[in-house]
C-alpha cells in the first residue's frame, strides 16, 4: 500500500485543526485518563451506599480527588521530546485546553458521583480541592516530568490527610494552603487553591512537561 | 547565509558545552563532526531553537530566534531529527508524521500530499499504516527523519541521523541528504566521517565546544596527508590530526 491510498485528505483548517487535536489527545493517552477519571467516579459512587464516620466521609473524596488530579496530570507528559517544541504556536493551546478539559470532566464526574447521597462538602468542595491538586500536578509534571507528575498530589494527599487528622487531635493545622482541611466556603483556601491552578495550567501551557531531553 | 552564530556559548551549569561558536552556513550539507562531549548536540539544540544560548548571537533563515514572533517563523521552516527521538507507540507512520505538519502550520490542504511526499522519501511507502510499535530501530529512525522533511524545510538538523540504519539505508539517506542540500541548509552532526566524506560540501569539526575545523571535506583531508595520524581512511587520518593539533 502507498502513502497516497492510506487516508482521505483534510478538507480544511477546521477539519485540520480537529485531526491535530485527536492526534495529540491520543498522544497524551486522554482517552486512558478519562477512563481513569470514570473510575474513580464510580469508585466514590459505590462508596457512599455505605455510612462513614465523619473522618472518612471527608477523606475518601480527597483520596478519588487525587486520583484523578494526578490521571490529569500524567498526560501532560509528551512522548515526542523536543521536536515537538521545536514547531509552531499550538503546542501551548493544545496542552491548555487538554489540562482544563480534564479538569471540568473530572469535576463533573466526581459532582455527578455524589448527587443524591451525602458528599462531603458538596459539588464546591470538590471543585476547590480538585483544581488546587491538579494544579501541584501540573507543577510536578512541568519541573519534574510527566512521568513523576503524580509525587506531589500524592504528597500533598499525606498532608492534607494529617491536616484532617489533627482536625479532632490538635492542635489543628488551620493555613488555607491545606485547603481540604477548610471548609467548603473558605474563601481563603479557595484563592489558594485557584492560584495553585492558574500558575499550574500556565506552567504546563507554556513550557510544557519537563521530559528527559529538556535535562 | 541560513545559518549565522557569533560567539554563542552555552553552559549547563558550570560546565561550558559550547564555547564561543562563530559559523556560517548557507544552502548545502553542512557536517558537524567531533568526539563525544564536543558540544555537536547542545550546537544543534540552540539552532534547533529549543534551548536558548548563554551568550552570543544567533540568525537564523535571516530571523532573530530570541524573538517570539520570529521564532515561531523559524520554527515553521525547520526540521529537527534530536539524537533520541520519541514516538507515540500507537501512531501509525502517516499519523506520526501528519501531526507534525499540522504542528508546523502546513495548510489542512497540504497536508496529506505533503506527508505521503515525506514517507515515500524515506523509503516507508509499504509500511504508511504500519504502528510505530511494529517497526524496528532502523524504520524508527527513518520517520524521525520524515517527520523533518514534511515541511520541506529551509534549515534542517539532524543529530547522529545514520545511527541504527543499515548499509543500504545509509547509502539511500545520504542520497536524501544530497537532493534536500540542493534548496535547504543541512546540518548532520556525526560520529561517522564517512557519512561526511559522501554527503556532505562544508564541515566543522568540533573539540572541547569550539570549532578547531571549517572547511570542505578534502581540505580536511589534507590535514591528515603526510601525518602519522589514526585512522584507516583519509578523512579519518584528517579528523585525527586536527584533533590532535587541537590537543596539543
Amino acid at each position: 500500500m502507498t502513502v497516497v491510498a492510506a487516508g482521505k485528505p483534510p478538507a480544511g483548517s477546521a477539519r485540520g485543526g480537529l485531526r491535530l487535536l485527536r492526534l495529540h489527545l491520543s498522544s497524551r493517552r486522554v482517552p486512558a485518563a478519562l477512563a481513569a477519571i470514570a473510575a474513580c467516579a464510580v469508585v466514590l459512587r459505590i462508596a457512599l451506599l455505605w455510612q462513614w464516620d465523619a473522618y472518612g466521609a471527608l477523606q475518601l473524596p480527597l483520596i478519588l480527588e487525587t486520583g484523578c488530579a494526578v490521571a490529569i496530570a500524567v498526560t501532560t507528559a509528551s512522548p515526542f521530546g523536543e521536536p515537538e517544541r521545536a514547531t509552531g504556536r499550538w503546542l501551548p493551546l493544545l496542552r491548555l485546553g487538554t489540562a482544563l478539559t480534564l479538569t471540568a470532566a473530572a469535576v463533573g464526574a466526581l459532582a455527578v458521583a455524589g448527587i443524591g447521597a451525602h458528599l462531603a462538602g458538596g459539588g464546591l468542595d470538590v471543585l476547590r480541592n480538585l483544581a488546587g491538586l491538579t494544579g501541584i500536578g501540573l507543577l510536578c509534571a512541568a519541573f519534574l516530568g510527566g512521568a513523576l507528575a503524580w509525587a506531589a498530589p500524592t504528597a500533598y494527599l499525606v498532608i492534607a490527610i494529617y491536616a484532617l487528622y489533627t482536625q479532632w487531635h490538635g492542635p489543628a493545622l488551620t493555613t488555607p494552603w491545606i485547603w481540604p482541611a477548610r471548609p467548603p466556603h473558605d474563601l481563603g483556601a479557595a484563592v489558594c487553591a485557584g492560584l495553585v491552578f492558574i500558575t499550574g495550567l500556565a506552567a504546563i501551557a507554556l513550557r510544557g512537561a519537563r521530559d528527559a531531553a529538556n535535562k | 547565509m541560513n545559518v549565522a552564530t557569533t560567539d554563542l556559548t552555552r553552559r549547563f551549569g558550570r560546565n561550558v558545552a559550547v564555547a564561543g561558536v562563530t559559523l556560517d552556513a548557507g544552502p548545502g550539507v553542512f557536517g558537524l563532526l567531533g568526539p563525544n562531549g564536543a558540544g555537536k548536540t547542545s550546537l544543534l539544540r540552540m539552532l534547533a531553537t529549543v534551548i536558548p544560548p548563554s551568550s552570543g548571537r544567533i540568525r537564523l533563515l535571516g530571523r532573530d530566534p530570541g524573538v517570539y514572533g520570529q521564532r515561531r517563523q523559524i520554527r515553521r521552516r525547520l526540521g529537527y531529527v534530536p539524537q533520541n527521538l520519541g514516538f507515540y507507540p500507537g501512531f501509525t507512520v502517516v499519523e506520526f508524521v501528519e501531526y507534525f505538519a499540522l504542528l508546523k502550520e502546513l495548510p489542512a490542504a497540504e497536508v496529506h500530499r505533503a506527508v505521503a511526499v515525506a514517507v515515500e522519501r524515506v523509503g516507508l511507502g509499504d509500511k504508511a499504516t504500519a504502528k510505530l510499535r511494529t517497526l524496528s530501530g532502523g524504520m524508527l529512525r527513518r520517520v524521525g527523519i520524515a517527520q523533518a522533511i514534511v515541511n520541506e524545510p529551509e534549515l534542517l538538523l539532524l543529530d547522529e541521523p545514520t545511527a541504527g540504519l543499515d548499509p543500504a539505508q545509509r547509502v539511500a539517506f545520504r542520497a536524501l541528504l544530497r537532493d534536500l542540500g540542493q534548496q535547504a541548509t543541512v546540518i548532520v552532526s556525526t560520529h561517522l566521517v564517512e557519512d561526511v566524506g559522501a554527503a556532505c560540501t562544508q564541515v566543522a569539526l568540533m573539540d572541547q565546544g569550539k570549532i578547531v575545523f571549517h572547511g570542505t571535506p578534502d581540505e580536511l583531508v589534507a590535514r591528515g596527508a603526510g601525518t602519522t595520524a589514526a585512522g584507516d581512511a583519509p578523512l579519518e587520518r584528517g579528523y585525527s590530526a586536527v584533533l590532535a593539533e587541537a590537543g596539543s
